[in-house]
């Protein structure tokens, strides 16, 4: 563990040598997606000054479960981006036969491989809406609820990843695994809301089998003083059984890949 | 002792078959077909210690899938490899530990990295103790002359650059087998006779044991005293390298230009004829060295037609494949193998 961990270190240095190498394309980079995410948060903001209240929520608790939606996603963008591009860069071109014959673990190598800047603008997007939120909403931030908040953006970047590396695993079947994550993926639009405006059954899908819900609703609600009783609690052991079972499954496609090759 | 033992090793690849145009394409979406195809099909060999072997065989014949199967990338279909007494897939990390593998066609290294910060991260990967690195950094700089290199991104290197890099990266753990798939391709003479040069070194100071596996007959001279020949997935060759130039190194090829017509021509004794191309006023003569000589198979040609240009050639490496495979030579082939 401790060796992964300065192993990783390593791989980052590099990679920010790298990134440092092309300084503007860093720049655009990891500010780009702050363009992105102000044109989502226009929507929003038109949309609430229509009606200032959606389903009993106000314009700053949505950005609540915005922010925290945004976080979670932030920390999968920055460290499990090449989920997205193993099956078109790697297994594809038999790149990834390189981190087969290495003395490391391949899942371990292929996410240390590169280091996404892009994801650090998601980031501070996240953390000025959280801000912006609680600051509107005049919370008050004890040292638990500060906990409470790290474990819930940790437990919702697992989540992200687990969801990703699951769809990612269809590369060794397909060659190519982008469309199979988008659909996934795209589904986390919705937990940018609270759930409680949709229809029963998206609910449940989002909080069960697509669970992004405790990236967002359940932490945000918890934060916000509503009740949504032991869900607020349950981000974590989400995210634990998700990242196990996804790392099964990956096993799986790794063990289907050592059969048929690329 | 063997460093490699391969034995009854098969790799079957279930490839699914379609029809041409896009109606195949529909049917196939709908009731797919597959079928077998054995890519390495029941070989057996063995590889000492210190050894170096060069693995041949036409495009397609099943030596990369053989070295995915040595390497632990790929699980055999039957059959078992054992590589330093391990079983590569299964044991891969700690197989990994001892053993490089180049590629030829693709990097290993990070294309945008300098040359010294991808050799840097490689050491750590394998936890080389870092004066051992630094020692290793030296005298591989110098071998292959990497001096000025080591500040270059891997994507600004020529073809021969980067297989000199390559080179470096692969042995800075000091593997005891390595396996060159092609590691000359495409490369200039003198990068070539600098990479067999440190390859001899590093066998010849370390006994590492190599596999080979190239296209240019030049390397395996250069290298490998045994040559393992394969075939449509299958052995049909292991042996020294000697006895295959004896045997099939004694055809020549003749080729004439001619000025008229080239059908017609009484063949000299020892010559048969390869091909005529009466369009292209050419005509191809193979001949027993040990029977005739170039000079008089060109003097009896020239004697009855009118030649304007011709060339002599040496079969090449997959002329020679292709003739012990088409056949002619598989008797012989078989009376010299052990049984």
């Amino acid at each position: 563990m401790i060796r992964y961990l300065s192993l990783y270190r390593e791989f980052l240095i590099q990679r920010f040598k790298i990134l440092m190498e092309y300084r503007v394309n860093f720049i655009i980079g990891s500010t780009s997606t702050i363009f992105v995410q102000a044109a989502g948060l226009l929507t929003i903001w038109v949309v609430m000054r229509q009606i200032p209240s959606l389903n009993g929520w106000s314009f700053d608790e949505v950005l609540m479960i915005y922010g925290l939606v945004t976080l979670a996603k932030s920390i999968n963008h920055m460290f499990a981006d090449n989920l997205w591009t193993i099956g078109w860069y790697y297994v594809r071109s038999g790149g990834f036969d390189r981190f087969l014959v290495r003395p490391i673990d391949p899942l371990f190598h292929l996410l240390a491989d590169r280091f996404c800047h892009d994801g650090i603008g998601n980031f501070l997007v996240g953390a000025a809406l959280v801000v912006k939120s609680s600051v509107s909403l005049g919370l008050v931030w004890t040292p638990l609820k500060v906990l409470y908040l790290v474990s819930a953006v940790l437990s919702g970047g697992a989540i992200f990843m687990a969801l990703n590396l699951i769809t990612a695993t269809s590369a060794f079947w397909l060659m190519e695994s982008i469309p199979v994550t988008q659909v996934i993926f795209n589904t986390h639009e919705f937990a940018k809301y609270p759930l409680s405006i949709y229809h029963k059954g998206i609910s449940l899908i989002l909080t069960w089998l697509i669970p992004y819900g405790f990236a967002s609703f359940y932490p945000a609600s918890y934060l916000l003083g509503r009740d949504v009783g032991a869900m607020a609690w349950l981000g974590p052991v989400v995210a634990a059984m998700l990242l196990a079972i996804s790392y099964r499954v990956w096993l799986v496609g790794l063990r289907h890949y050592s059969g048929t090759g690329s | 002792m063997a460093a490699i033992e391969v034995e009854n090793l098969s790799k079957v690849f279930r490839i699914s078959k379609k029809d041409p145009g896009l109606g195949g394409a529909v049917k196939a979406l709908f009731g797919p077909r597959y079928e077998d195809k054995a890519a390495v099909n029941g070989i057996s060999f063995a590889v000492n210690a210190g050894e170096m072997v060069g693995y041949i065989g036409v495009n397609g014949a099943g030596k990369s899938t053989t070295i995915k199967m040595l390497t632990g990338i790929l699980l055999p279909t039957s059959g078992q490899a054992r590589v330093l007494g391990r079983d590569p897939h299964r044991q891969r990390v700690a197989n990994a530990r001892e053993v490089g593998v180049v590629f030829g066609q693709r990097s290993q290294l990070w294309w945008d990295l300098a040359l010294i910060e991808s050799l840097d991260l490689v050491g750590k990967i394998y936890e080389v103790e870092p004066a051992r690195y630094r020692q290793l950094l030296h005298q591989f700089s110098e071998m292959l002359e990497l001096g000025e290199l080591l500040r270059v991104p891997i994507r600004n290197m020529s073809l021969g650059q980067k297989m000199r890099a390559e080179l470096a990266a692969t042995l800075i753990h000091e593997p005891k087998v390595v396996y060159l798939d092609e590691p000359t391709i495409g490369l200039d003479l003198i990068v070539k006779e600098r990479i067999r040069e440190f390859i001899k070194q590093q066998n010849r100071e370390r006994q590492t044991t190599v596999i080979l596996t190239t296209h240019d007959l030049g390397d395996i001279e250069e290298l490998c005293r045994r040559v393992i020949i394969i075939d449509a997935g299958k052995l049909i060759y292991d042996g020294p390298i000697s006895t295959i130039k004896e045997r099939f190194g004694k055809y020549r090829e003749i080729t004439f230009e001619t000025g008229g017509r080239s059908g017609a021509v009484d063949l000299p004794p020892g010559a048969e004829p390869v091909g005529a191309d009466s369009a292209a006023r050419k005509l191809t003569l193979r001949f027993d060295r040990t029977v005739t000589t170039a000079s008089r198979v060109a003097a009896s040609v020239m004697d009855q037609i009118e030649v304007l240009d011709f060339s002599l050639a040496e079969p090449d490496l997959s002329s020679i494949i292709k003739q012990i495979y088409s056949g002619a030579l598989r008797e012989q082939i078989a009376e010299e193998m052990p049984a």
